[in-house]
């Protein structure tokens, strides 16, 4: 007599297409409500013990994959600061196992193999084990841009895929006309750089010589980028090969049975999270990004436009567990660069939920079962042009996604976890670019340095403290400035540091954002910099801080072009070591400027000559609570550590502190307490909610808007939900147009 | 007292070494037959000198003698002690000032950002309640100096040269920081400046302009450079290094002083060894002394290259299993495998360590089912209360090897400590067999089948991620707990052979007996190897490589020397990290073949590179085409010590004496309940087998022999597992 675990492997068994299994899954999915159809944990419940040893080997193939290829790797991300993953899917591309790093990578990986079984890959070029697909198109392969890449390798038993090895990273340089790895000027998708589909790039895990040769001429790092590619594809053997003994020990029959199991009892964990941790409604946010696209250029009219990106998410919880999150209301799809499709929006949705909701089951698809996401066509995050450009969404889409993390935290707080909520923000920035050596010499370059990690907020019991994680990655690490020099020959650091002051005020204040200074030296023939990054608190709905307390202050860059910084050296001066120092010296002369600019949207890329400076401040994050009951004990810390300058503590928290002889900062506790009254005081001019309202309505119906304004209400109010909304609030005619 | 270093030393009968532990310190002490006893004593983290005469006293009680008779008849007394630990975890170091290159001011505060050392998956994962390590020096005591150096980059050649000097050392700067950090109670003052791992010039001079400063004052502060603590790239975590020697480098000295003169008042008239994190021991004089931050563990592996050597074993793969961890380590050649950056307590230093993988596993972790029916071993552990069958509140490993009758619960440490076997069996049918609704003897099976298989994993990728065959592998067991599973977590691996010995759990003491003297240099080296170098070229290169390791090699005699090390006999092994250009990861590149005389052994280190390379990595991951970027040198400076010898018997029948059979006890193994004789150890002699289903007790430890295995045991008392 067949046991229970006989009986439920003979269900599922024989060979089908990658579509077939689609169908299959999809059509199980959607009828029971459970992954696949499983309603009962038959393995795991006839044997634990065995189900667990059994996700043991999946998960040791890939931690091992991680720990041992990213040593492969040309570029910092890849190798130590998280911005690579290695994971283990199903025939399907739901994630069973995963490395450490890019976690939310996940959701990209159906999107790519649901394209591969929509397009009949089984036939045509043909599906084997250890075969070697690459993709890093958003439309086709999920990514959210170009410069994320990825590697599948099929795993194949039996003649049926029953599994994909799969390994990511973030690239150096992606041959686009803006050089680097996130362009930040693009028109449509034939400017995002080297984009392509899935495509079989190598069999018997090994590349074929036309792939590597692909990446020397379409990017700028071909060295680089092969190193990477080589990396990524070194893990995908080994859990290709780790897989296969694990196959061979179980049993055919076993492993497809229990990696669905894995998959639904992850599925049911993450909403046992969400029931003990949200309170079912709805929660709404909104966000902005700015995209300053006016008369930067002459030949692409229809991109000639400044842009007010929109994100508006809502986000709702039911009383099972599950939850949608619909981002009906954002902007419609533009001619920038900051378009992404749904796989790629979904990598940043899902950054908030696997850190809360994720982290204490198996890690797999079971988080992307139980969070949906809504991005009706034509919105920013589902365009209905499949040649809009996807160079960025990452510069927009941390603020969907903070949008999303704010909505936790505010249900954490309010049912009394207070050790886990706290001012979300990750405000990420990079600086990228490409030159000629003097002696013609081409590189190409990113700077991850602060994709790698950002201040923590305020908590509602303490600081945040600077570069302390990278929300993204899991893993918080900015490098090392010595190895950023050996792989851009012409920056060097004369800073590296946090900023003073650059945070979200409060009770209890976000950690401080870092800043450095890039000296340029001798960069030859041509030098091209610009800059990707977040922006999250270009406006300051996204870093709102919590309960009162201040958002985070804005990224910013400055650069100095045509400066005496060689005169100052040769004198003995000291140089400045952070953005607001650029702009002091530039200010009182101690360093000449022939042209300082201080950029608070992304500059264009820029020509850079000899003893230029670029500085970047950013990764500032939120604080919590009303900054004048901030202690004044931590109020003299900050002024005594060098965290905060005088003016910021007497005006923002209302601490009035004198400096002793030996040049302590001690506090005057009755200027204090009359400052802080006097601050009170003031606030009761503040003007009424409802004459704000009936002020603002009018300036709405008098259509007092400036044009990047009226463009993002107009696409947003092309979708009924947003229209509504809209209209509703303001209470306005049914004829009104805007 | 005199300088007398372990070569200078005449032979005597004992050697002696000491692990001491966070709570006891044991001692080996090896007699001049090979043989050996061992001692224990309760360690005093506040006085060790008085924890160390107290377990040498004891083992020396066993043979009949006192310590002072030991003492005086020791060759050499090594000891791995928990000062530094205690130093770092406490935060009772020195007031520390530091002196960085302008504009990194904030490099202790920030600390590359690395707030997720030591974590688990889970706890990586939820990123928000990750916080910084307490830095190690006040940030308001590190002070910025206008300097820079060019580290060089991979574009040499195009671009600025390794080593030039970019921004002049502001030597006003110095004086003006340094007299601020004499004012404000410094005690030693650390220098580090970006790239002073290719040029230390810089640093140099600040340090003797900030030596001038001190002299000037009433104060005596050592200052200490980056660049001769651990000349390696990567800023972060060199400064770790520096902070680490500045802060609790010198209190660590002076408690092994303590000790060293405890053992030479009592009689010892040699130099106290202590040990290294990436092998080896040194003298107490060692200069950058915070290398002996992390020892405990790696005692073991050096006594796995003893018995390798002894029975002429090329490749070993160690298992340690105790308490708290199970352990796996490489012998590969007989050479250990290092790890470049080790994390310690919350910090990455740039120290290389000797690599060992570890899983939670061990005898006395706690076993749990969740919510979700998921078990789950560690990380919290038992200790000395070992589990419910004794004196703590959770289901443990032990408990179910006790349960399941493996370990006998009458004879646990030889019958000092009597554990219960029905709570044992209780706590397993509580915590596990009810809420998964299975027999409470099945559960103890599968408990065993989870542990053993994250074991074996564990122990099959550090050597399948290597490139490695087990085929070609000896895997050597020990730690108390090692023998008992090893029958477990070596099921179905093709190891060239298993062995474990009766003095497994004390092997660690037994490899620090057997540690070399040695030391190890480094060097920052910025070189491309190009496709079609030039033969003029690769000559040049080889004329530069050779003269930075006879730099190294002067270093090493001048260093050893002043240790009291007769330099005459020193012998060196010559190492390159080196890594495809464009990549950022270099890898140990072992130079067999040593000093770099001619062009063509320049084609001999990039064959030496993809050697190793493709061991590691599949074919598709080399990248030859790209040429070859050599970015450190390093050498290893071994000077001739004392060795214990282990000790060789005469061999005997197969069939063991009657003596040594204790009697017969039901086991519950793989899924049934089967008879398993039981045998003394002390009673086995060499050239006995021991067939199974059979258990060797031993009040140190126990060995399972499942039905169809059984046990050879060597001339050397070695038990093969076959």
């Amino acid at each position: 007599m067949a046991t229970i675990e006989e009986k439920v492997l003979e269900q599922g068994a024989g060979r089908r297409s990658l579509e077939q299994m689609f169908e299959e899954r999809d059509r199980l999915t959607r009828e029971s409500g459970h992954y696949y159809g499983i309603t009962e944990l038959s393995l795991r419940d006839a044997d634990p013990l065995k189900f667990e040893r059994f996700y043991s080997r999946l998960h040791t193939c890939v931690l091992a994959a991680r720990e041992v290829a990213r040593y492969v790797a040309a570029s910092p991300g890849g190798r130590e600061m998280g911005e690579s993953l290695w994971a283990l899917t199903t025939a399907e591309g739901d994630s069973l196992a995963l490395s450490l790093g890019f976690f939310s990578h996940t959701a990209a990986f159906p999107v790519a193999v649901r394209y591969m079984a929509t397009e009949k890959y089984d036939d045509n070029p043909g599906i084997d084990d250890a075969d070697v697909f690459c993709t890093d198109d958003g439309l086709t392969g999920g990514a959210p841009h170009p410069g994320d890449t990825y590697c599948y390798v099929p795993i194949v038993v039996q003649g049926e895929i029953i599994a994909w090895a799969v390994g990511l990273n973030h690239i150096m340089e992606a041959g686009a006309p803006v050089a680097g790895s996130w362009p930040g000027f693009c028109v449509d998708t034939f400017m995002d750089g080297f984009v392509f589909p899935p495509m079989k790039t190598g069999t018997k895990l090994k590349q074929a010589t036309w792939w590597d040769n692909l990446w020397k001429r379409r990017t700028r790092a071909g060295t680089m980028n092969i190193l990477d590619d080589k990396m990524r594809l070194a893990g995908c053997a080994m859990v290709h090969k780790g897989v296969h003994e694990i196959v061979h020990e179980f049993g055919l029959p076993y492993f497809k049975r229990a990696v669905r199991e894995v998959i639904e009892e992850s599925r049911r964990m993450v909403m046992d999270n969400i029931k003990a941790l949200m309170i079912p409604g709805t929660y709404t946010g909104v966000a902005f990004r700015v995209a300053k696209y006016g008369d930067m250029q002459k030949i692409w009219a229809q991109a000639d436009r400044d842009n007010l990106i929109h994100i508006r998410q809502e986000l709702s919880v039911d009383g099972k567990g599950r939850m949608a999150a619909d981002l009906e209301g954002s902007s419609r799809w533009g001619q920038h660069a900051f378009n992404g499709y749904p796989g790629g929006a979904d990598c940043s949705l899902y950054l908030a939920m696997t850190n809360t909701f994720s982290h204490n089951t198996k890690v797999t698809a079971g988080i992307n079962l139980t969070v949906t996401s809504h991005y009706p066509k034509g919105c920013i995050y589902n365009p209905d042009n499949d040649f809009a450009s996807f160079a960025n969404i990452w510069a927009q889409s941390m603020a969907m996604n903070s949008v999303g993390f704010y909505s936790i935290n505010r249900a954490l707080f309010s049912r009394g976890y207070l050790e886990e909520a706290f001012a979300t923000d990750g405000d990420w920035d990079g600086v990228q670019g490409a030159g000629e050596l003097a002696d013609g010499t081409p590189y190409g370059f990113t700077n991850f340095e602060y994709v790698g990690g950002v201040a923590s907020g305020a908590f509602c019991y303490r600081d945040g403290e600077p570069v302390t994680w990278a929300e993204w990655t899991q893993l918080c690490n900015i490098g090392n400035a010595e190895e950023f020099e050996y792989l851009i020959p012409t920056m060097f650091y004369l800073g590296r540091k946090t900023l003073p002051g650059f945070c979200g005020h409060g009770k209890f204040r976000g950690g401080l954002g870092q800043t450095s200074v890039h000296w340029i030296v001798d960069p030859g023939r041509h030098l091209g910099m610009s800059r990707g990054g977040a922006g999250t608190a270009m406006t300051t709905f996204t870093a709102t801080g919590m309960s009162g307390g201040y958002p985070a202050p804005n990224c910013f860059h400055v650069t100095a072009r045509g400066t005496n910084l060689q005169e100052l050296i040769d004198n003995g001066g000291h140089t400045p070591r952070d953005a607001m120092e650029v702009i002091e010296y530039a200010a009182d002369g101690r360093l000449k400027v022939d042209k300082l600019e201080v950029w608070k949207y992304d500059p264009p890329e820029l020509q850079m000559k000899h003893n230029d400076l670029w500085s970047n401040a950013t990764g500032a994050a939120g604080g919590w609570g009303d900054p004048i009951e901030r202690p004044a004990s931590l109020a003299l810390q900050d002024l005594n550590e060098g965290s905060m300058k005088p003016a910021f503590v007497a005006a923002l928290y209302g601490v009035i502190a004198t400096q002793n002889a030996a040049g302590e900062w001690e506090l005057d506790a009755p200027a204090t307490a009359a400052r802080r009254a006097a601050i009170r005081l003031a606030r009761k001019d503040a003007k009424p909610a409802a004459q704000w309202w009936q002020e603002e309505r009018e300036r709405v119906v008098r259509r007092e808007f400036i044009t990047p304004i009226a463009d993002m209400y107009r696409g947003s109010a092309s979708f009924p939900k947003f229209d509504r909304e809209f209209r509703g609030f303001w209470q306005l005619p049914a004829d009104f147009q805007i | 007292m005199a300088t007398q270093a372990p070569t200078h030393a005449a032979p005597r009968e004992f050697i002696l070494a000491l692990d001491a532990g966070g709570t006891m310190t044991d001692t080996i002490l090896v007699k001049g037959d090979g043989s050996f006893t061992i001692g224990k004593s309760l360690t005093n983290r506040e006085d060790e000198a008085s924890s160390y005469s107290e377990s040498v006293a004891d083992a020396a009680l066993q043979i009949g003698l006192d310590s002072r008779t030991v003492h005086t008849n020791t060759s050499v007394s090594i000891y791995a002690g928990t000062g530094m630990l205690n130093t770092i975890l406490t935060g009772t170091g020195r007031k520390v000032g530091l002196l960085v290159t302008r504009g990194f001011e904030h490099i202790t505060i920030v600390e590359g950002g690395l707030t997720y050392l030591g974590q688990t998956q889970a706890e990586i994962l939820h990123q928000q309640l990750h916080e910084h390590t307490r830095p190690l020096v006040d940030p308001r005591n590190v002070l910025g100096v206008a300097e820079r150096i060019c580290g060089g980059s991979y574009f040499s050649g195009s671009h600025r040269a390794p080593g030039e000097e970019l921004v002049p050392l502001n030597e006003d700067d110095v004086r003006r920081h340094t007299q601020t950090l004499i004012d404000r109670g410094c005690e030693v003052i650390g220098i580090l400046f970006i790239n002073s791992f290719i040029a230390p010039k810089h640093e140099h001079r600040a340090k003797a302009v900030a030596e001038e400063v001190v002299a000037k004052s009433d104060r005596r502060l050592p200052i200490v450079c980056s660049s001769d603590v651990a000349p390696v790239s990567r800023e972060n975590n060199r400064v770790k290094s520096l902070l680490f020697q500045c802060f609790a480098a010198e209190l660590t000295r002076e408690a092994l002083l303590a000790v060293e003169g405890a053992a030479r008042e009592d009689g010892y008239n040699g130099r106290l060894l202590t040990l290294l994190s990436y092998g080896g021991a040194v003298n107490v004089e060692y200069q950058r002394l915070y290398e002996t931050m992390v020892s405990g563990p790696i005692g073991g592996l050096m006594g796995a290259q003893i018995v390798a050597n002894k029975l002429a074993l090329r490749n070993v793969v160690t298992a340690d299993m105790g308490g708290t961890s199970f352990d796996v380590g490489l012998l590969v050649d007989g050479r250990l495998g290092l790890r470049k950056d080790a994390d310690f307590a919350g910090h990455r230093l740039a120290l290389p360590m000797v690599a060992l993988d570890s899983v939670g596993s061990g005898a006395g972790s706690a076993v749990w089912i969740d919510e979700y029916r998921r078990l789950h071993v560690g990380p919290d552990s038992a200790g000395a209360k070992v589990g419910s069958c004794f004196k703590y509140d959770k289901l443990t490993v032990t408990d179910v090897n006790v349960a399941l009758g493996y370990v006998d619960p009458s004879y646990f440490l030889g019958g000092k400590i009597a554990l219960d076997r029905d709570k044992a069996l209780k706590a397993l049918e509580e915590t596990v067999a009810k809420p998964l609704g299975i027999d409470v003897y099945e559960a103890g099976r599968g408990i065993l089948d989870v542990v053993n298989t994250q074991m074996r994993d564990l122990a099959l990728a550090m050597m399948t991620s290597k490139g490695y065959d087990p085929r070609e592998f000896t895997m050597i067991c020990y730690g108390g707990a090692g023998p008992v599973h090893m029958w477990g977590f070596t099921d179905g691996i093709p190891f060239e052979d298993v062995i474990t010995m009766p003095w497994a759990a004390g092997f660690s003491a037994f490899g620090a007996a057997g540690a070399e003297y040695m030391h190890r240099y480094h060097r920052g080296f910025v070189e491309l190897v190009p496709n079609g170098m030039a033969h003029d070229d690769k000559q040049a290169l080889a004329d530069r490589l050779d003269a930075v390791f006879r730099g190294l090699e002067e270093d090493a005699r001048n260093e050893m020397s002043a240790e009291g090390v007769d330099v005459r006999h020193l012998t060196f092994r010559y190492g390159v990290y080196a890594r495809y250009i464009g990549q950022l990861e270099s890898f140990d590149t072992v130079l067999d073949f040593g000093h770099l005389k001619r062009a063509e052994d320049v084609d001999r280190l990039v064959d030496a590179f993809e050697d190793m390379y493709t061991k590691v990595y599949p074919v598709g991951a080399r990248f030859p085409q790209a040429g070859y970027s050599i970015t450190e040198v390093y050498l290893q400076a071994v000077a001739p010590k004392p060795q214990p010898d282990m000790r060789e018997y005469p061999l005997s029948n197969h069939e063991p004496a009657a003596a040594a059979f204790v009697g017969e006890r039901d086991v519950y193994h793989a899924g049934r309940w089967v008879p398993f004789k039981v045998w003394q150890m002390g009673e086995l002699t060499a050239g006995n087998v021991v067939n199974g289903p059979a258990i060797i007790r031993d009040p140190m430890t126990t060995v399972v022999v499942p039905p169809g295995k059984r046990i050879e045991i060597d001339r050397f008392l070695c038990l093969h597992y076959r």
